[in-house]
Formats: C-alpha cells, structure tokens, sequence
C-alpha cells in the first residue's frame, strides 16, 4: 500500500458529504428540486432558471427572483400561484449571471411587465441591472423591488447599505397576492418597496456553515454566538457569551423594534432557521418572540416558522418583523400554491 | 463612414496588443482576469461575427452580455449593443453604413446611452474610478468634437483614473492601495475609442492609449 486510492482521497476531500462528483451540488439540485415538484415548476436549462406553471388569470406583472443558492428554498420553493412566476438560482452564494435573469424575466413578463426583486448585494443588483436594461431594449417594462432588512448592517459607513435577508419571503408573499389582484407594475413596485421598508431583521449563528474550500465550519465560535451574521457567514461585528434563550430572543425583538421605521404595531414574525437548527428549537423561539411582542404592545398579523433562508449548514435563526399596513394583511393571508410557503397562514385557518 | 468590420478587427488586434499591460493593471487592483476575460470576448465575437449575420458592434455586444464573466465584462456588453442598435436604427439592419456625419450622430448617441445604461446599472459617477471615467468624457467629446477628439478624451480620462480612490468594484477593497495605476476598464475603453478613431480617421496620429507592460 502506498496510499491511498485517489477516488478516495477525493471523496474525503468533499466539503459536503453529499454532493455529485464534481462537488457542484446546483444543477443536479435545481433538476430534483424540478422533478419533486413537476406539478408546480418547469425546469429550463442553459442558462438555468425554473418558471411556475401556474399563475392567477388577472396577474398583469410577472414576479422574478434569484440570487446565490446555498439558501433554499429561497428562491424556487416560492415559485407558484399567489407567489414567484420564475427564478434564477446562481451558484452557490454567487450572483446568476445576466442572461439567466433575462430567460427567466421573458419567461414571467406579463402584459404590464416583470418585477425583479432582488436582494441588497453587490453581484445581484449588478446582474439584475443588466438583465432590466436588456429587457427595456426588447420593450419590457422593468421594475425592481430591493429588499435590505438586515439590522446587523444598518448605519455601517458604507454606500452599499443593508444586506437583503429573511424579509425577503415576506415581502415575495405580500407582492405575489397583490400581483394576482391585477395591480399594475408601479403600484406593485411601490408596495415592495414599503413592505422591504417596513421589514428589519437580525440573525445569530451558535456554529457557522461549512467551508466549500476547507470543510471545516467558515468560522469559529468557541461557545460563542455571532450576533448579526450575515446569510453567507459574514462574520457579524460581535461575537457574544451565549446567554440565555429568553434573554437573546429578548434583546433581538429589543433591537429590531428599535430599528423599525415608525408604523402599525400589527407586525408578522417570521422565525427562520439558518439551515441546521432544528424545529423543535425554532418552535420555541417562536412561543418566545411572540409572547415577546405582546409585552412590546404589539399585535401579531401572522407567523411564520420554518427554514426558509438558511445559510447552508449555519446552525442559527433569525427573526424578521414587517410592520403590517392594514392593506397587506389579505395579501399576507392569501393561499399560495407553492413547494415551500405554508398554503394557510394561521389567520386563514 | 464607419466600417464595423475594421473596428471589430482591429479592435480585436490592440486587445491581443494589449493583453499584458491589461493583465498588469488588473492585477495592480483588481483580480487579474480583466485581460482574459477582454481577449476572451474579442475572439468569440470574432468568430460570432465570421458566422454571421451579426457584425462587428452587434456580435461583441450578444457575447459580452451573454459570455463574458465579472462584472466589466457585461457592462461593456450594453454598450456595445446601444452603439449597434444606435448604427442599426441609422442605417438598417443590413450594417451598409451612410453618410460620414450620420455614422458619427449615431454613434455618439449609441455610446451615450451605453454611457446612461452602465452608470444606471453600476451606480457609478465620474471620479469613482470606473470605466465611466473613460467613457463619459469619450461621449462628451464624441457628439461635438469628433472621433480623434473622443479618442484623447478616453485616454485622458483613463489616465486620471491612476490618481482616484475607488468606490465600487474589487478595487474598492484595496482603497488608496489601487492608487499609482490606471483603472484597467477605463484602458480598455479608452482603447474602444482609440480604435473607433483610427477606422474612422485613418490619417490621424492617435497615441495608443496603453501603458507599457511592466
């Protein structure tokens, strides 16, 4: 023996035990995901983007998204009636490249045009921006919704403003019902607009997800909690002892009524896993921030909990709060018909 | 009259002239790849263009959106498509070029609203140390001054860049560090233009706008 065989060396070398050979997990991912959901999806490749198969008769706008993967179901599990009309998954915590963006838009555009909505990151607003000016040479109309809730970023010294985080469901599923009313494209960017705007949130990380390059954790925490990781492992500006779950969850709703802009105090809650909490953990942190709010004065319009914009194997959560105009509450109600969105809301019943 | 052919073939020789110096730059602030990614372009549009039916501004345009990767790359790509389209409405599909002050009207307003389209996209301005600090002098002195006189203002403009701070891109990492060197997007529009001038001004004398490889 003089070693070992190289097949071998190559799959412990595999940052993630179960990716294809090749280790790029996205395509076979985006194909399965496809097939899983056949009823609900249409997969085109070369470039990939995946387009639902139904939408509401009297939607006039199509709603597109995308962005790096590594956070599903974000984009494609919210393709669907009352939701997404196509997306464009890049690779993984990387932007998708133009051209993908622009199938996927000629794919959704309704007779009024095409909605990008796009979360606050460098490489996405650049390729969305290409694929908008595109789509504005061939005729379309464009409009972008630019979602940038996240707390932990808020009042850096820097141009590039907040990161685009977990508000980013809320703001697909109130834009995806009123889409479906007919409304047209400037009321409709306008709508997503207020709700990103009346969106904060803010995330901790007990363990960081697993380096593609290293397969070690991107970062470590010795017992420590990251408060303010960013959903590609940005490392927040503090890293703190972990105190007690009431206490955290406490000190985050603390912060996040405090970033809000003024507005309703109806507010959805959304309690999202980072990929590799359990539900058992996020059910009780949802009894937590919801008793929470009620000693904050404020109302609950909706709660959602799941995991629906982790950062790959990230073990963490995040809070969002979206102050509810009384307008949005129908749309945040109404049935959505798509792979990762609960079909009822617990106001809907 | 400007002969799309000419500017796509001898724009594709100074890109292959200019590799290195291209490379250097890059590599000074940024990572390295804007001499590849540029020569990469230039060639498939080549061959895009050999095949046919799409020519010169048109053919790097679909492959600088379609193929290229970074950002620069693509943004370059909307400006050679609005200069097509601009060519295109001036004098129809076929590419037969008209008058000598058409080709330059059209042109010039093609560059310009490549120029609208990228610092829409980008969220440049002039003095963020981008290629907008090459082109938006370029289109300026385009529509009033003609080719040779947009061809010194993208050079000029290129070299400023080597004195600014960058806001946006890779660059911006690197702060005061980039300083010394010129942008490498802004060489490589100043060479679009340098380019464009001699197809167009065969008599004129134009400096080459690259710096010598180190």
């Amino acid at each position: 023996m003089t070693g070992p065989p190289p097949r071998a060396r190559m799959i412990g070398s595999m940052p993630f035990p179960f990716h294809p050979a090749g280790d790029d997990p996205v395509p076979a991912a985006v194909r399965g995901f496809s097939r899983a959901h056949a009823d609900l999806v249409e997969l085109h490749e070369d470039p990939i983007h995946v387009v639902a198969r139904h939408r509401a008769p009297g939607r006039r706008v199509g709603l597109v998204s995308g962005g790096g993967s590594g956070h599903e179901p974000l984009h494609a599990g919210f393709l669907g009636r009352g939701m997404l009309d196509a997306v464009a998954p890049g690779p993984v915590f990387t932007s998708p490249h133009n051209k993908a963006v622009l199938h996927a838009s000629r794919a959704a555009a309704g007779p009024a045009g095409v909605i990008h909505v796009v979360k606050n990151y460098t490489g996405d607003r650049i390729n969305f921006g290409i694929a908008a000016e595109r789509l504005r040479m061939e005729g379309v109309d464009v409009g972008r919704v630019l979602v940038d809730d996240d707390l932990a970023t808020d009042g850096l010294d820097t141009a590039t403003g907040r990161r685009g985080t977990g508000a980013t469901v809320v703001v697909e599923k109130i834009l995806g019902a009123a889409a479906d009313t007919g409304a047209g494209l400037d009321e409709l960017t306008a709508l997503g607009t207020d709700v990103a705007a009346a969106s904060r949130s803010l995330a901790v990380a007990s363990r960081a997800q697993t380096s593609a390059r290293t397969g070690e954790p991107a970062f470590a925490l010795d017992g420590e909690l990251d408060y303010g990781v960013g959903i590609h492992g940005e490392r927040a500006r503090a890293s703190i002892p972990r105190p007690p779950t009431e206490e955290l969850v406490a000190r985050m709703l603390d912060e996040l009524v405090a970033g809000l802009p003024d507005g309703p105090d109806d507010c959805v809650l959304v309690v999202n896993g980072m990929g590799a909490t359990t539900l058992l953990e996020l059910y009780v942190l949802a009894e937590l921030a919801s008793a929470g709010l009620t000693e904050r004065g404020l109302t609950r319009a909706g709660l959602l909990v799941g995991t629906f914009v982790p950062a790959l194997d990230m073990a963490g959560f995040s809070l969002t709060l979206t102050r509810m105009q009384p307008s949005w509450k129908d749309h945040w109600a109404a049935p959505a018909e798509t792979a990762a969105f609960p079909r009822r809301t617990e106001e809907t019943r | 009259m400007i002969d799309q052919d000419a500017v796509l073939d001898r724009f594709a020789r100074a890109v292959e002239d200019g590799h290195g110096a291209l490379t250097d730059l890059d590599q000074h602030s940024g990572d390295g790849d804007f001499g590849d990614n540029l020569r990469a372009g230039v060639r498939h549009a080549v061959g895009l263009a050999e095949r046919g039916p799409r020519r010169g501004f048109a053919a790097l345009g679909e492959v600088f959106l379609d193929e290229v990767g970074g950002t620069s790359g693509p943004l370059l790509g909307l400006l050679f498509t609005e200069i097509a389209r601009a060519l295109t409405t001036a004098h129809g599909a076929t590419g037969a070029s008209g008058p000598a002050d058409d080709d330059l009207a059209a042109l010039a307003s093609g560059a310009r609203a490549g120029l609208t389209a990228i610092q829409r996209v980008g969220e440049a301005e002039e003095g963020d140390r981008t290629l907008v600090d090459a082109l938006a002098p370029a289109v300026a002195a385009l529509g009033r001054d003609g080719y040779a006189a947009a061809a010194t203002a993208a050079r000029e403009g290129a070299e400023r860049t080597a004195e600014l701070t960058a806001r946006h891109g890779r660059a911006s990492y690197l702060g005061e560090r980039a300083k010394g060197a010129q942008d490498p997007g802004a060489v490589g529009v100043a060479l679009l233009f340098w380019t464009i001038a001699t197809v167009a001004e065969p008599g004129a004398d134009l400096p080459s706008p690259l710096p010598a490889a180190a």
